[in-house]
């Protein structure tokens, strides 16, 4: 191998061992070392608001196909309330959970 | 400049082991830092792929013979674009290309969700890195790129068959299909490792699946289109081992695409996911062992080499891996609701699926037949066409009436009334569609018919659902940007039906007629008479051209000419086809001539008109655009996420 | 109203449907051709798959009445030459002596009748010889 590609290749395996390294160079100590995971706290926060998520979704598309024909009155009547209620349930206990910021 | 090549590579295998073995153990033992030394190593081990992919296609363009690769695929005078595409020709540098996107696919894929799903994306890193550490140690220790030797006068050149646009397009775009259903997988097997195995894995990697998806269904198309204008024989696909390798995962993950659908909505389907992932993910590596193993007969044999090994082992413990993992976390994937109705959405995603998977595994069992019977009666028997195409309608047919049945039924439940509301103007219109074809002369082949029906109710479908949507949004570009997946699944829906209507033309009411023809004797078909004007031979630079003049009459007017090239270096011949493409009649006359004999000006001619074949070109672009509608970036549905998903720091 | 889940029975069904129509598929046309080299074409009869490479000279014309005609010997190891007679298509550009071919057709009388060739590509994956 020539010199020039031997120099390009210490200098490039050395900036490699940095960047691979840098996590520990950036923090020689440190408090906390555990995974960014969330906490419990947040995971049921994230759930509750994932499941809200997916109730408005439901209802949105409960109201589309009804606009559009897929659903029978009678159906769209008969779903429309559990579907209602399960989206309410979901913000109460969004709200439950965190208290409104003043 | 090939001992950095190999140095390069051999960082990358060094970094990519790093990755998997110090990235579990910090997943394992909850070690943030080291967790994201190993995330650091998979960038860097991008980089130094990029660095030997970069040696190597310099080596082409400079047409540098000191290296082997460079001299087997490329010679002096191969044009520039062609020596570079000469770096997918071979083994070595198309392994190359599939740890390059890898390794580039991987690093994207980590650095976008580090933040949104810091625990999940610990283990995915592990995985990707399992999965590069596999081709980076087969590029280091069997097939290396950068093999040297004492520079050779000019290299053997590329097949002049592959110097073409569409071979050159041809294998990178079915990587970035293959490789990019890797990081679903390693996000499944990253979602089952940490144990967050709800949605949010899904979510994540929705775009990257219909990416993948999308570049492997176009891969394949312009693989069709190739042989279609190429290869010549008047066809477009031969359920050869090698095409039907690239066809069965894309099989499983449009079973895929469809079904996490329901796991979002309704938290189904969880361990039929991690299964329909895996299998697409293992379908695709065991295709290009297919491929590159020799181990069954198709015009795309490759040598036969040990490297058919290494792939078999792999697939063989990635496949007792991800079964495992499913196993384990079994008890984690339980369904969150019950499915309510056999009338619903989920269930039509159901039967898709059933359909889906049955037609890959009825694929799969006819490529692996011949290995089968060796295997336990000792003897090679293969299957042949009539059993794929037996298959083709079964599974096909239904399929097709259920991307027009699917999209009218509403979520947990539809009443019949409600359905056969929706189904009145649709049903109306295939029959009319119906009695029109059999008026027209369709009746001539039943599955033929049977397919045009099916697909005049699906595009009436479609169309119902346009105009339904647009008189609730009052603009059909509102409509389609608020639910791009929705909408862009229709036009991908009337791709499929173009394909499908393209297939039926040309295969079931297609014509052929072939005949030896002295100098001015004419032939018919179809309303065209074709008479033979002789043979001329031309010499090029490169290559002498025989071709046999035909005068066309009757249904269009003109010259075709179709024979064969000689090529000199390297020396090899190709079939030159003539095809003329009658837009207005909506058929390709295809013109074969062979035996072409230059003293007697004798020439043997098969001649096929081949109906609507280039609705299957046409479908293909359509795909593209309703796959790019489905990709499109949601500004709305972006910010919501990151919302959903970033927390609130005290 | 709280009923078991249909979804069950909707997989079992479809489930034994696929394979109803599978069994009667392979029962009633499943026609497999057996596969085999020159050397293992003695004593079978009938439909057959003939894998070889071509032996030379290569005499007549696929579309006349006598065919063309050429001899098929295993491709690794020693075998006898197994003549074959080819009627149909012009057999693809890249037949040629030497090549690896798959022959469709059948076997009777020490001889190969075929109706299709089948020829492997030999560029991809496998260079041709550079010149020194």
């Amino acid at each position: 191998m020539n010199g020039a590609a031997l120099v390009l290749g210490i200098l490039l395996a050395a900036g490699v061992v940095v960047v691979v390294a840098l996590p520990f160079l950036r923090e020689p100590q440190v408090a906390d070392d555990r995974l960014d995971a969330p906490t419990a706290d947040e995971e049921r926060r994230l759930t509750l608001r994932e499941e809200r998520d997916r109730a408005l979704r439901a209802l949105r598309e409960l109201e589309f196909d009804h606009r559009t024909g897929k659903i029978t009155d009678e159906d769209y009547r008969r779903d429309l309330g559990p579907l209602r209620r399960a989206a309410a349930g979901a913000l109460k206990r969004i709200d439950d959970a965190e208290p409104p910021q003043e | 400049m090939a001992d950095l090549g190999r140095a390069a590579l051999a960082v990358t295998l060094l970094l990519c082991v790093y990755a998997l073995v110090v990235g579990s153990y910090a997943a394992f033992s909850n070690r943030r830092r080291l967790a994201t030394s190993a995330r650091n190593a998979l960038l860097c081990a991008f980089g130094s792929t990029l660095l030997a992919a970069g040696i190597l296609a310099s080596a082409l363009i400079r047409h540098d013979f000191s290296f082997v690769y460079v001299a087997q695929h490329t010679n002096r005078t191969l044009s520039t674009a062609y020596s570079l595409s000469a770096f997918w020709g071979g083994q070595e540098g198309s392994l190359l290309l599939w740890l390059l996107v890898l390794t580039g696919y991987g690093a994207l894929a980590v650095v976008v969700n580090r933040r949104l799903l810091r625990d999940l994306v610990a283990w995915v890193v592990p995985v990707l890195a399992g999965i590069a550490t596999f081709f980076a140690v087969v590029l280091v220790a069997v097939a290396s790129p950068f093999g040297s030797q004492t520079t050779p006068v000019d290299g053997a050149g590329l097949t002049p068959s592959l110097q073409n646009p569409y071979m050159v397009a041809h294998p990178p775009m079915l990587y970035l299909g293959y490789v990019g259903l890797s990081i679903p997988f390693a996000f499944a097997a990253g979602a089952m490792l940490s144990g967050k195995t709800d949605e949010r894995w899904i979510v994540a990697t929705r775009r990257w699946t219909l990416a993948a998806w999308m570049f492997l269904g176009l891969g394949q198309l312009i693989g069709s289109h190739w042989a279609y204008v190429e290869v010549g024989w008047g066809g477009y696909y031969a359920w050869d081992p090698v095409e039907n390798a690239a066809l069965m995962p894309w099989l499983a993950a449009t079973a895929f695409l469809h079904s996490v659908m329901v796991q979002e909505r309704k938290g189904m389907l969880k361990v039929w996911n991690m299964v329909l992932v895996a299998l697409a993910f293992e379908l695709s590596i065991f295709g290009t062992f297919l491929t590159r193993s020799g181990i069954v007969q198709s015009i795309h044999s490759f040598a036969q080499s040990s490297i058919g090994g290494w792939f078999l082992g792999f697939v063989v413990i990635s496949s007792l891996f991800a079964v495992g993992l499913i196993l384990w976390r079994l008890p984690l994937l339980k369904a969150r609701t019950k499915l309510e109705s056999a009338l619903s959405r989920e269930a039509t995603f159901l039967y898709n699926n059933l359909l889906l998977v049955a037609l890959c595994l009825t694929i799969l069992w006819g490529v692996l037949f011949p290995i089968v019977t060796q295997l336990f009666r000792g003897e090679t028997r293969t299957i042949g066409r009539p059993y794929y195409d037996f298959f083709l309608r079964g599974f096909g047919l239904p399929l097709l009436l259920l991307m027009g049945i699917g999209p009218l039924i509403a979520w947990r439940r539809t009443s019949w009334r409600a359905l056969l509301r929706a189904l009145a103007w649709p049903i109306g219109v295939a029959i009319v569609a119906g009695i029109a074809l059999v008026a027209a002369g369709a009746g001539s082949s039943k599955p033929g018919l049977i397919a045009y029906t099916f697909s005049a109710f699906v595009l009436a479908t479609i169309a119902v659902e346009l105009i339904r949507g647009t008189r609730v949004t009052g603009s059909l570009f509102v409509l389609i940007s608020r639910n791009r997946r929705r909408y862009g699944g229709y036009v991908v829906h009337a791709a499929v039906v173009l394909a499908a209507i393209g297939i039926a033309g040309s295969s079931a009411f297609g014509h052929t007629v072939e005949r030896r023809l002295a100098l001015g004797q004419s032939m018919k078909l179809d309303g065209y008479t074709l008479t033979n004007r002789g043979v001329r031979v031309t010499s090029k630079a490169n290559v002498v051209e025989t071709r046999a003049i035909l005068a066309v009459t009757g249904r269009w007017n003109g010259t075709m000419e179709s024979g064969s090239n000689q090529y000199l270096n390297p020396p090899e011949p190709s079939q030159e086809v003539a095809i003329k493409t009658d837009w207005w009649r909506a058929q390709d006359l295809y013109v074969i001539a062979d035996d072409l004999n230059v003293k007697t000006q004798v020439i043997y001619t098969k001649v096929l008109v081949k109906p609507l074949v280039n609705l299957l070109w046409i479908g293909g672009v359509v795909f593209l655009f309703g796959s790019l509608i489905a990709l499109w970036p949601d500004a709305r549905e972006q910010r919501r996420l990151v919302t959903r998903l970033a927390p609130a720091r005290a | 109203m709280p009923t078991r889940s249909p979804a069950r029975l909707i997989i079992a069904l479809s489930v034994a449907a696929i394979l109803a129509v599978f069994l009667v598929y392979t029962a009633l046309a499943g026609d497999s051709t057996p596969q085999l080299t020159p050397s293992q074409l003695p004593g079978h009869a009938g439909k057959v798959s003939a894998v070889g490479a071509v032996v030379g000279p290569l005499v007549g014309d696929s579309h006349t009445a006598a065919g063309l005609r050429f001899g098929l010997k295993n491709i690794t190891g020693s075998s006898s030459v197994i003549p074959v007679v080819y009627h149909g298509d012009k057999p693809p550009p890249l037949f040629t002596v030497g090549r690896d071919v798959v022959v469709s057709g059948s076997y009777a009388n020490g001889k190969v009748t075929g109706t299709d060739i089948l020829t492997k590509c030999p560029s991809k994956y496998q260079a041709s010889k550079p010149t020194a």
